[in-house]
């Protein structure tokens, strides 16, 4: 018997009511990804990119289909047991990196852990070591407005590391970033896919999907190609 | 349980912040909640006083007594009328004792007010020079701060000795001990051989400045026809008062001699008769206290509703955020619930402090005109305050939280202040 794979989307619409007007963001996908892989998704603006990444991600819930995620069918679950699976089985990193600006790097990272009510002591720990990972254990006491914006997104990718996550899903991670801290930070998901997480990644940049094993091009709410990608190139090592 | 906890540790925390992110604001907010905390308080504070004036009026008048005066004590009479009334004489007082059977034990005074006492280097004026009897001084409600009560030698033997009430003493004689000391009433010297201790009321302040002199001396100084006589029947027990009531109003008529269907031409005075005007001061306090509080706090939750609605605003995509990271609807929820009543609560001990401090200035102030006001807040007003405020606070962030926490957070993620 094998474990059934990681996610299974099978027939995802996604409308909005826009007024008296409906808009199709999503018109069936059938998309299946396994544990470990690195998945790049593509489209130009509007496609359905985010939408997508969105209900992946348990953020949002799809209009119609069926969604199981680690064989559970998630499209059943109420609230809390969405907030559950967001914060144990999913880790976003967002283009505008979304942290708290008041809070310390370490308190960012520390949120989700708080959620998962760990305790003080172990969430301290466990927050530090990630930010370590990402290279910011110099930067525990900065606040996002006193780090870069290549800080701001490793803090970010800590935040969604620091549970153990299932599967990380970036949605144009390196979208304000200039060109070579973008590198950077491929470089740090490389790695991450390396220790054996499951990445997804939004982007509309060619340089960016072919850091993926495997890209997934969406026009008009629906998949278009899905081809594997036998060339990944190697970010460029880490700069701490 | 510890997770629980931890979380609720965490939502404290930053709920303290943001209220400390805009301290100016919080502190505007929560004003009408500390105004009408300190309503409460101070209304709960008055009263309190009021009761407490009221429990010593009833102990110090005797919950068994009746009082038989050509006065009615509750103020409620037609002055002109009882001002024509026929003096209650000695004569009169002495057939009543004597016709009674269902009284415990009777005894006469007689009054005279306005009068002007001197010691060798002060005078106090204002004075009440009350003639009693030596039986009154036996009563358990009479206790003495310092020295005696005349005895009933001194009393037929018309001895001039005099009791003081705590007014007098601390007029005349400051913190001295006046016992063995001489007043001069009309300018005859009495020695003083008791102080009574603080008696007076809300409705009976004169009773500290009272000076008691047995009724024979009394009679020596004003002469035994000038004043009206008051007749003070003990009950057996407070049970018994009704029937006592009724003995009495039946010999005091006879003795007056009065037809059948003529009205009474004296009052029977009791202690209860003060019931009535503590019930209309508290309904004047409630009436006052509740619409001011009401008002405030009215303000306060408008206040408050506001600046939450603001607040979640402001903070939409933290709470964007918090969700994509795993908080619940419930957590926002609560999040937001708690900040409104941490306002709230901050407002409530602010409120507190305030209206604590009003009450020592006024009781400062008034500690003579008004010596019946308690002298601090009672703690359970506290209590009640802040128990109030904190339902104030749900109140007031329940809509906002719920909207918090409805927001949807892809939406909630993507809102640029
Ligand atoms: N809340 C919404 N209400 C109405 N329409 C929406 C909403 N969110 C998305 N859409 C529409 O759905 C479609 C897909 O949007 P989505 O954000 O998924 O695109 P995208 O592929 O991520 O684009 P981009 O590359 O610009 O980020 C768009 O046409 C968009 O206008
Ligand atoms: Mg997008």
């Amino acid at each position: 018997m094998s474990t059934p794979p990681l996610i299974v989307l099978e027939g995802i619409t996604k409308h909005y009511r826009m007024g008296s007007e409906i808009v199709e963001a999503l018109r069936g996908v059938d998309l299946t990804i396994r544990r470990g892989e690195y998945v790049a998704i593509m489209g130009p603006s509007g496609s359905g990119k985010s939408t997508l990444m969105n209900i992946i991600g348990c953020l949002d819930t799809p209009t119609s289909g069926r969604y199981m995620l680690e064989g559970t069918d998630v499209s059943s679950l109420g609230d809390a047991a969405l907030a559950a699976i967001r914060n144990r089985k999913i880790g976003f990193v967002f283009q505008t990196f979304n942290l708290l600006p008041r809070a310390t790097a370490l308190k960012n990272v520390e949120l989700p852990l708080i959620y998962a009510g760990a305790p003080p002591q172990e969430r301290r720990q466990r927050a530090i070591a990630a930010l370590e990972s990402v290279g910011l254990g110099d930067r525990l006491r900065h606040k996002p407005p006193e780090l870069s914006g290549g800080q701001r997104q490793r803090v970010a990718i800590a935040r969604a590391l620091v549970t153990g996550p299932s599967i990380i899903l970036a949605d144009e991670p390196t979208g304000n970033l200039d060109s070579k801290t973008g590198m950077e930070i491929m470089a740090l998901f490389h790695r991450i896919w390396q220790e054996g997480n499951t990445i997804v990644l939004v982007t509309h940049e060619e340089d960016i999907a072919r850091h993926a094993h495997r890209i997934i091009r969406i026009r008009d709410g629906r998949v278009e190609s899905d081809m594997p990608n036998p060339t990944p190139i190697v970010g460029a090592p880490l700069l701490v | 349980m510890r997770r629980m906890l931890s979380q609720y540790a965490d939502i404290f925390q930053s709920a303290v912040e943001s209220l400390r992110a805009h301290l100016l604001r919080s502190t505007l907010t929560s004003i009408g909640v500390m105004i009408g905390v300190a309503f409460v308080s101070l209304m709960g504070w008055a009263l309190r006083s009021l009761d407490a004036a009221w429990e010593r009026t009833l102990s110090t008048l005797g919950s068994d007594m009746l009082y038989v005066d050509k006065w009615d004590w509750s103020g409620q009479g037609n002055w002109r009328t009882m001002m024509n009334r026929k003096n209650i004489t000695l004569d009169q007082a002495e057939e009543i004792a004597r016709r009674l059977r269902v009284a415990e034990m009777t005894y006469f005074s007689a009054d005279a007010w306005g009068q002007t006492i001197t010691t060798a280097d002060r005078r106090a004026s204002g004075i009440v020079i009350e003639g009693t009897m030596a039986r009154f001084g036996m009563l358990p409600s009479t206790q003495l701060a310092e020295g005696r009560f005349f005895s009933e030698l001194e009393e037929r033997t018309a001895a001039a000795v005099a009791v003081i009430g705590e007014g007098v003493r601390t007029t005349l004689f400051g913190n001295r001990s006046p016992v063995g000391q001489t007043i001069r009433i009309k300018g005859r010297p009495f020695v003083i051989i008791g102080v009574m201790p603080k008696r007076g009321t809300l409705f009976s302040d004169f009773l500290d400045r009272t000076v008691y002199i047995p009724l024979p001396a009394f009679f020596g100084i004003y002469g035994r026809y000038s004043r009206s006589i008051t007749v003070a029947a003990k009950a057996r027990s407070p049970e018994e008062l009704d029937v006592l009531r009724d003995e009495l109003t039946g010999v005091v008529r006879a003795v007056r001699k009065l037809p059948p269907q003529a009205a009474n031409d004296f009052a029977i005075n009791e202690a209860e008769v003060f019931r009535q005007q503590v019930a209309n001061i508290r309904i004047v306090i409630w009436a006052v206290g509740i619409g001011l509080t009401a008002l405030s706090f009215l303000v306060g939750v408008i206040g408050i509703t506001n600046v939450m609605f603001v607040a979640v605003i402001e903070r939409t995509k933290e709470i964007g955020i918090r969700r994509a990271v795993g908080a619940r609807q419930s957590t926002i929820l609560l999040q937001f619930l708690l900040e409104a009543t941490m306002l709230c609560v901050a407002g409530a001990l602010v409120g507190v402090i305030v209206s604590g401090a009003i009450v020592l200035v006024v009781t400062a102030v008034a500690r003579d005109s008004a010596d019946f006001l308690l002298p601090v807040l009672p703690p359970e007003i506290v209590v009640v305050a802040v128990a109030v405020s904190i339902a104030v606070g749900i109140l007031a962030g329940f809509i906002p939280a719920l909207r918090a926490a409805r927001l949807d957070p892809v939406e909630a993620l993507r809102y640029e202040a």
